[in-house]
């Protein structure tokens, strides 16, 4: 599997990550590298196995009420906050 | 006289006060860590404790910063313990400080931290392993009897063998996760480093157990992990994994084939077995655990918590600007690579199909646990390396991890026990692996192989 510098640009703003073109170059390289190293999955006959994970036998536990995080503690860790929010730049129009 | 911190933790806490016990590791610590730079945090205001230990720096407790060697997570300092921390101090640890990693636990080196690189106490060129290599060189160097660390494909392991020290991880669900900075929830494990076999399986027991906080800790019941620790592995079963072992070459094989011999010599019967699908282990390792650390990661976002870039004037900029320079080269790959591993178009193609490799795999091992107690191979294919050596070819690094990543992508408790030392003097690893929940049978036969050989006596040459 080849990336391109686009494919790897096209990646970037899925997972929000900033890169210069540079940047998307060497990602490009080495994602290369690495999927065709992955390619030798292809290989495997994997017939009669499922996409299965061990994450599907994760019991539920009752949705019941308990305490949550003090307000204050989470404050301390935000980057800005104010009035019991979250403050972000502005989100809509100019 | 010999030191407090050359014994294991029961014998130490006879001879020395709660009090001198944290002292001799703060000590140790002030002459040692400027060369070995294991720590990140070390407390100012220890509590007395019978059993002082450390916590790789992506468990967070509330007295210290919690960095998982990463600059985005900024001055984070956690505003509750996690399971295993508090399971700890309950029992009268003392938690002494947090230890290096690479950054997210992403690394086989510890290389990739954001603060920089900890260093290998038998050889302070080379790495001590990773990710948890903190924890690990900390405990070789005799600076705390215990840590704690966090194995997502060997990431334990992989630096206790590397550092001469016993590497355990625990069965998929053993231990809580809650507080543990989640990379791949599918796989990660809270994982323990310690000197000695025996302390290890003593703060398995401890830390073990189901936690209301994390619903896929097990409700199985913890064992006694030390009731078995001196009954032998006469007429116990070890295979050895065929794929796995064949290509060994030199110094490794050499300590492999003697590890052998030593446990047909204490009356086990080792012959080798066929585990064909073992040698895909890395390359499902790669696409399952960057997916699920792709969306994982997905939380450092500037706004609730960490860094947030100074540059940032639109919403988007606060995500993109912000993870841009937050994470680092390593953690970018690997956030991209399990994003394209998700995407549209390529999901079935990929993650997809290493999951049905993967369940592949997760059979063949359990036909192989049908004739064997254990399964056998090294810990990792060579000794430390230099740094450096690998930091320019990502998937040499993640070679390293060959043997130990199996374990996590079927979810198995697994061990490293020394086996040993090169002609460099570099340590080298006997690598147990147990059925599901085997953790008992585990310790006993590795405290069985330590007993024959006892290298866990032999501190590595700091001044």
């Amino acid at each position: 599997m080849k990336i391109d510098r686009d494919e790897a640009r096209r990646i970037a703003n899925l997972a929000h990550l900033e890169f210069d073109d540079a940047g998307l170059d060497r990602m490009a390289g080495e994602m290369t590298k690495i999927l065709s190293y992955i390619d030798q999955l292809r290989e495997v006959d994997t017939t009669g196995f499922e996409e299965s994970s061990d994450a599907q036998s994760t019991p539920m536990r009752a949705d019941e009420p308990r305490p949550s995080l003090d307000r204050e503690a989470v404050a301390r860790n935000a980057p800005s906050w104010s009035d019991g929010f979250f403050v972000v730049p502005k989100v809509i129009g100019d | 006289m010999t030191d407090l911190l050359d014994l294991p933790f029961h014998d130490a806490r006879a001879q020395a006060s709660p009090r001198e016990y944290v002292d001799a590791c703060l000590a140790a610590i002030k002459r040692h860590d400027q060369n070995v730079c294991a720590f990140l945090t070390v407390t100012e205001n220890p509590s007395e404790g019978t059993l002082p230990i450390a916590l790789k720096d992506n468990i967070v407790t509330t007295d210290m910063p919690t960095t998982c060697g990463s600059r985005i997570l900024g001055k984070f300092q956690s505003p509750y313990d996690a399971t295993v921390a508090a399971r700890l101090r309950a029992r009268g640890a003392s938690i002494i400080g947090k230890t290096n990693l690479d950054e997210f636990a992403m690394g086989s080196s510890t290389e990739h931290s954001s603060i920089g690189p900890t260093r290998n106490p038998w050889d302070t060129k080379r790495v001590p392993g990773g990710s948890s290599g903190g924890s690990a060189a900390a405990v070789a160097s005799r600076m705390v009897p215990a840590a704690l660390g966090s194995e997502t494909g060997g990431s334990v392991r992989q630096p206790a063998a590397l550092c001469g020290v016993v590497g355990v991880k625990p069965t998929y669900g053993r231990v809580s996760r809650w507080g543990l900075v989640a990379f791949a929830s599918g796989l990660d494990q809270i994982g323990i480093v310690t000197k000695s076999v025996r302390e290890s399986a003593e703060v398995l027991g401890i830390i073990a157990g189901h936690d209301p906080y994390d619903s896929t800790s097990s409700a199985t019941e913890v064992d006694d992990y030390t009731a078995d620790l001196d009954a032998g592995i006469r007429g116990m079963r070890f295979g050895v994994i065929r794929e796995a072992v064949e290509q060994l070459e030199g110094e490794v094989r050499a300590n492999f084939d003697a590890a052998l011999a030593v446990l047909r010599s204490c009356g086990a019967t080792v012959e080798e077995v066929s585990v064909p699908t073992i040698g895909y282990a890395i390359a499902i390792y790669y696409i399952v655990a960057n997916a699920e650390a792709s969306a994982n990661l997905s939380r450092f976002d500037g706004i609730r918590y960490g860094h947030r870039s100074e540059r940032a004037k639109k919403l988007d900029d606060v995500y993109f600007e912000s993870r841009g320079e937050g994470f680092g080269a390593e953690v970018k790959r690997r956030i991209m690579l399990g994003t394209f591993a998700l995407s549209s178009g390529y999901y079935d193609a990929y993650y997809g199909r290493a999951q049905r490799v993967r369940a592949k795999m997760r059979h063949d091992f359990e036909t192989a646990f049908g004739n064997y107690d254990f399964l056998l191979t090294p810990t990792t294919p060579e000794s430390a390396f230099e740094i450096g050596a690998k930091t320019n070819d990502p998937l040499s690094m993640y070679l390293n991890d060959i043997f130990t990543a199996p374990a996590n992508l079927i979810g198995i408790p697994a061990i490293a026990v020394p086996s040993g030392f090169d002609s460099r003097d570099l340590p080298l690893s006997l690598q147990i692996m147990a059925p599901h929940f085997g953790e008992r049978a585990m310790f006993r036969a590795a405290a069985a192989f330590e007993r024959e050989t006892n290298y866990w006596k032999r501190r590595p040459p700091l001044k």
